[in-house]
């Protein structure tokens, strides 16, 4: 019976310890993925400039074909989403970010989740780039941004991104079409 | 008794013992305002679809099959009901605000195209809920004339 017991414990313990493993490494990823480039602060007269700048980041990732940093931008959006201060904003532009936002988390966090599967982070992409567009008509670039049209993806179906730049750089055909698309509007 | 014999015994003896212990089953029997049916039309044939393929992880009633009544496969079962839920539930969908609904009913389509639902681990079991291509642009036309009503719809009553 003590036998029984202690390879009990034993089998327990063995369970538990390869369960916390996983936990500890999960946090780590997340506490690097907060941290990404938040040296550069050059644009911060927009109120959403950090959830900006990491959308920038996953549009370069993409456009650079590169999956990795793609989610971990993504983690970065995810977590600029999760931390902006409502507390300044009227009731009725709170509720215009709740709506956003909880949308656009919830792609951000597809995004960070598929690293390997860069066709879906881009599925995803698509829905992301019209939430964070009406972000910017709500509260604002702070600087200047381009709308860009892409008519060839999807089956020729064509989607929309936005740009820090003028030159066309594709973050959903990538390296095979990088320059492919046109620019449809400038945001201020 | 030799140190791997003790361990196999003793991962047995949990085996049984988690036997013992279930989480709450996934049946509500409640009525669904939110349900998407009510939004917008669903011929009976989508339904059938939905119902065998979907609806098990992505609704509030799961029909469970014979083997999650032995653990661990009921905590397996259970943990994919709860993402599954968590990301999309069609009894819920009344509730998603316009631009959720819209978004999670291009997941619908992307995931259908891309293949990636429903989920292998779950067809290899489930073998009825494998869609063939008939069923699959069945269910991805009428996506799209739901999107297209439901935009229609959120534009004259924002």
């Amino acid at each position: 019976m003590k036998n029984i017991i202690l390879s009990m414990a034993a089998s327990i313990l063995f369970l538990a310890a390869c369960n916390n493993e996983t936990k500890k490494k999960e946090t780590t990823d997340s506490i690097s993925a907060t941290t990404v480039d938040t040296a550069s602060k050059s644009q911060q007269n927009s109120p959403i400039h950090n959830i900006i700048r990491a959308y920038l980041q996953l549009k370069n990732a993409l456009a650079k074909d590169n999956d990795k940093d793609a989610a971990s931008s993504g983690k970065a959006l995810e977590a600029a989403l999760a931390g902006f201060d409502k507390s300044s904003l009227t009731a009725e532009k709170a509720k215009l970010y709740e709506d956003i936002a909880t949308d656009a988390k919830e792609h951000a966090e597809h995004i960070g989740a598929n690293v390997g599967n860069i066709k879906h982070q881009r599925e995803h992409f698509e829905t992301l780039s019209q939430d964070i567009y009406d972000l910017v008509k709500g509260f604002g670039a702070g600087q200047k941004l381009y709308v860009d049209h892409c008519p060839m993806y999807n089956e020729n179906k064509g989607a929309n991104w936005i740009s820090e730049s003028k030159d066309i750089s594709n973050p959903y055909l990538g390296q095979s079409m990088p320059t492919c698309g046109t620019v449809k509007e400038e945001l201020q | 008794m030799s140190g791997i014999k003790k361990i196999l015994l003793g991962l047995l003896v949990i085996l049984i013992m988690i036997q013992f212990i279930h989480p709450a089953r996934n049946k509500s029997g409640q009525g669904m305002p939110n349900d998407i049916s009510k939004m917008v039309a669903m011929p009976g044939d989508v339904r059938g679809i939905l119902k065998k393929a979907c609806y098990d992880c992505h609704s509030n009633n799961t029909d469970y099959p014979w083997y999650t009544y032995i653990q661990p496969m009921h905590w397996f079962m259970n943990y994919h009901i709860q993402s599954g839920k968590e990301e999309l539930n069609f009894n819920e969908f009344g509730a998603y605000t316009p631009r959720r609904q819209q978004s999670k009913l291009r997941s619908i389509e992307n995931s259908l195209k891309d293949g990636s639902m429903p989920l292998s681990s779950y067809t290899l079991i489930h073998r009825n809920a494998i869609l063939s291509e008939a069923e699959k642009s069945l269910i991805i036309n009428w996506v799209q004339t739901s999107k297209d009503s439901f935009k229609k719809e959120s534009l004259t009553n924002p």
